[in-house]
């Protein structure tokens, strides 16, 4: 099991809740509602333990008292189904008897926010409650697990760090902001996988505008370590954004199979790349670099691109380095778009129709184009040019239905809620 | 061999996708002759409903170029995971796409991962799978039926995959996934009609630093016995889902529009000769891009339950 080091990225779980968390430092805190844990105690602990959440003071705050905690490494066995631990024998057969008069539980508020400074332990919390609420005995079986169930959920003491994989970022960016990730569902990404055909083999192209690294990560782990698959993920940025790609900690041959480069600058390595100047910077670097640096900037101004031309203004002064990375970057993608590639996703926050325009001619015959897009009409209209052109053939406009269930011995149904919004996906192959 | 890898022309032994229409593909394996039933060598013509092709003409042809039938064209695609689902020999009934896609993605399967499989069947999730997890990846995928395993490891042969995959004939609810499996698997799925029976046996089969199960079934009630194994044997995480496609129809419509405005109007004096230039009119046609859902589509598949072993639970 691989073990938890500074710099990681770490997923942390309080029962259903989790977190994306960069470990950065060893004074770097996570903050889980009102609770903020202190994680230098998760240091060289192997991924998938569990820790128990001490408190170690208390502030008032605006909601509520705002809890530091520290954790401790503790064992499975301390992680007991509450039920047993608090022995509970008897239970009502209905409802008949209950009413919602705010009289059930007799301890007040401020007893229990003092109990949970002073105790550690959610079972003996819970057990203090279950003894002072007069009608919990009267409640069916049913009903006395989901109140336990309830109030385990709010005093939970344990964390438990898992190790980012794209399944669990794939939750929490969906759960925390869909809009940050295109509101792509998961079973709409997993779709995307396969209908591209990402796997060890091939060169595959990606247009992205914005999935907190999502699409590259998943796209890149799809294509595997020690693979000769390579991925170029064209955006419209100067910078990439690439937090679930940082979070996967993948090996640097792999890394290195991502070729992250700036849709306008590599096109237009692509299309004037070989010109005079070009092959002048080689003679003499410094002064040419400093001349391509600025036309850059101006050129994409014009274009009404602002973030680049001010990161580029930003890295002028040290920039040699940095400045022939993005080079040597846009050298590589332009050679791999010369032998062509072997799948195009694109998810465009733009509208589509030129950038597919432009990408297009980049993917050999036969193989299959996936345009994911948040909306039906325009996918609609890619999927009507495409079909008079004949350029792209089993062309499927398709989205999803996807359902949770909730199955316990006499109590299945569906979940109470569920998203209605899978976005939308324009499938088809290339001809030639 | 051509499921391999992204190739571009077509070579002798190739199985290739013959597109005619959405609804009309076939997989067709690139030999200029095939044995018939009289035990005699003839010359491999395949039969289209938009007439005959001789398939030693398309050998060499690159992959996504037309080619002409007796009495039209079609075009020849490498086949994939999903042209394969969509054309394959059925032996049984198949996973289609939506589901196997939420398969791979929640079993975390890529390059390297050994995952076992009940049953192989047709052999359609074999292929994703197979797809996901090579070059450096393994498959044990068992069938109880002898015939459907022989086939499905001829097939995996003449399609290349035969050093990423072990085909077994073996009754897994009964015997288990064999001891040299015990602890080796970072995934395992099932579609069994008791899936509750093998879970102790996928249990075993996982990799003691934790694994994913999932198991594939059309009945809530096999979910449930499955979900009360899982549980007593100290998975977590664990989920059961439902996820259905729906295709949208596109198509540009025309609709008239009628004018029902000059009603409001007496008419006029002269009612024959206005009437008949009324009606002979032209009528408003507005046209829009329209999408539609279909008439019939699949309203159930099968309830997809998924859950992870965590890692040290001890298996003795």
């Amino acid at each position: 099991m691989a073990i938890i080091q500074l710099g990681d990225y770490i997923v942390i779980q309080r029962q259903k809740y989790t977190k994306l968390q960069k470990f950065g430092s060893l004074d770097a805190t996570a903050t889980l509602g009102k609770e903020h844990l202190e994680l230098k105690s998760l240091l060289d602990q192997p991924y998938g333990s569990t820790f128990k959440m001490c408190v170690k003071e208390s502030k008032a705050g605006k909601r509520g008292a705002q809890r530091q905690h520290s954790l401790e490494l503790c064992t499975e066995n301390e992680l007991r189904s509450i039920r047993d631990v608090l022995n509970i024998s008897s239970s009502g057969a209905d409802n008949r008897d209950i009413s919602d008069n705010g009289e059930a539980q007799s301890l007040k508020s401020s007893d229990i926010e003092q109990m949970r400074e002073e105790c550690n332990e959610s079972s003996k919390i819970i057990e203090k409650l279950v003894e002072n609420s007069k009608t919990f005995h009267n409640r069916t079986e049913y009903s006395q697990d989901k109140y336990l169930l309830k109030k385990e959920k709010k005093y939970f003491e344990f964390v438990q760090i898992r190790q980012p994989t794209i399944r669990l970022m794939a939750d929490i960016f969906h759960r925390q902001d869909p809009d940050k990730i295109m509101g792509i569902r998961v079973d709409t990404l997993s779709q995307i996988i396969s209908y591209s055909g990402i796997s060890g083999f091939g060169n595959y192209l990606l247009y992205e505008s914005g999935t907190n690294g999502l699409l590259p990560a998943a796209m890149l782990n799809s294509m595997g370590a020690g693979t000769e698959a390579t991925l170029v993920h064209m955006h419209p940025g100067n910078v990439p954004q690439k937090q679930a790609l940082l979070a996967l900690k993948l090996p640097f041959e792999q890394q290195q199979r991502c070729i992250s480069v700036n849709l306008y600058s590599v096109l237009r390595e692509f299309y004037q790349g070989d010109k005079p100047e070009a092959t002048k910077s080689s003679g003499d670097e410094e002064k040419v670099e400093a001349v391509t640096e600025t036309e850059v900037t101006a050129e994409e101004q014009s274009e009404g691109f602002e973030p680049s031309s001010k990161k580029v203004k930003l890295e002028s002064p040290n920039s040699n380095k940095a400045h022939q990375r993005w080079q040597v970057e846009n050298k590589r993608a332009a050679a791999l778009m010369n032998e062509k590639f072997d799948s195009l996703v694109m998810a465009a926050k733009e509208h589509p129709s030129s950038i597919l325009q432009a990408l297009l001619p980049l993917v050999k015959p036969s193989r299959p184009v996936v345009i994911f897009g948040t909306c039906k009409e325009l996918l609609q209209e890619i999927y009507m040019d495409l079909k008079t052109t004949g350029k792209v053939t089993n062309l499927h406009l398709t989205s999803n239905w996807m359902r949770t269930y909730q199955i316990l011995p006499n109590r299945t149904h569906p979940e109470v809620n569920m998203s209605g919004n899978s976005g939308y996906l324009l499938t088809g192959y290339t001809l030639k | 061999m051509s499921f391999l890898k992204p190739k571009t022309h077509i070579e002798q032994g190739d199985i290739v996708i013959l597109y005619l229409s959405v609804n009309s593909m076939h997989a067709i394996e690139a030999v200029p002759t095939i044995v018939n039933k009289k035990g005699e060598t003839i010359a491999h013509i395949f039969q289209t409903p938009y007439g005959s092709l001789k398939v030693q003409s398309i050998i060499g042809v690159e992959y996504g170029s037309r080619v002409e039938l007796s009495k039209g064209y079609a075009h020849v695609l490498q086949p994939n995971p999903e042209l394969w689902t969509q054309t394959l020999p059925h032996r049984t009934q198949i996973i289609y796409t939506p589901d196997i896609s939420m398969i791979l993605h929640q079993l975390e399967v890529r390059p390297g991962a050994v995952v076992v499989e009940s049953g192989t069947g047709s052999g359609s999730l074999s292929h994703y799978f197979l797809r996901a997890l090579k070059p450096t990846g393994h498959l044990h995928t068992f069938d109880f039926h002898e015939a459907r395993a022989d086939q499905a490891r001829d097939e995996f042969k003449r399609h290349g995959l035969a050093d990423f995959v072990t085909v077994y004939h073996r009754d897994v609810c009964n015997l288990g996934f064999t001891s040299e499996l015990d602890g080796v698997a970072d995934a395992v799925f099932l579609d069994l009609p008791a899936p509750d029976l093998a879970v102790p046996h996928a249990f075993k089969a996982l990799k003691l630093s934790g694994g994913r199960f999932c198991s594939f079934s059309p009945c809530i009630e096999q979910s449930q016995r499955c979900i009360n194994v899982l549980t007593k044997l100290g998975f977590n995480e664990i989920c059961s889902m439902e996820v259905l496609q729906q295709e949208s129809v596109i198509k540009t419509r025309s609709f008239p529009v009628i004018d029902l405005e000059f009603l409001k109007a007496p008419k006029s004096s002269e009612p024959n000769a206005n009437d008949d230039s009324k009606t002979k009119e032209p009528k408003e046609l507005k046209k829009y891009l329209t999408s539609s859902n279909p008439q019939v589509l699949p309203g159930h598949t099968g309830f997809l339950t998924f859950a992870t072993l965590p890692p040290n639970v001890p298996k003795a």
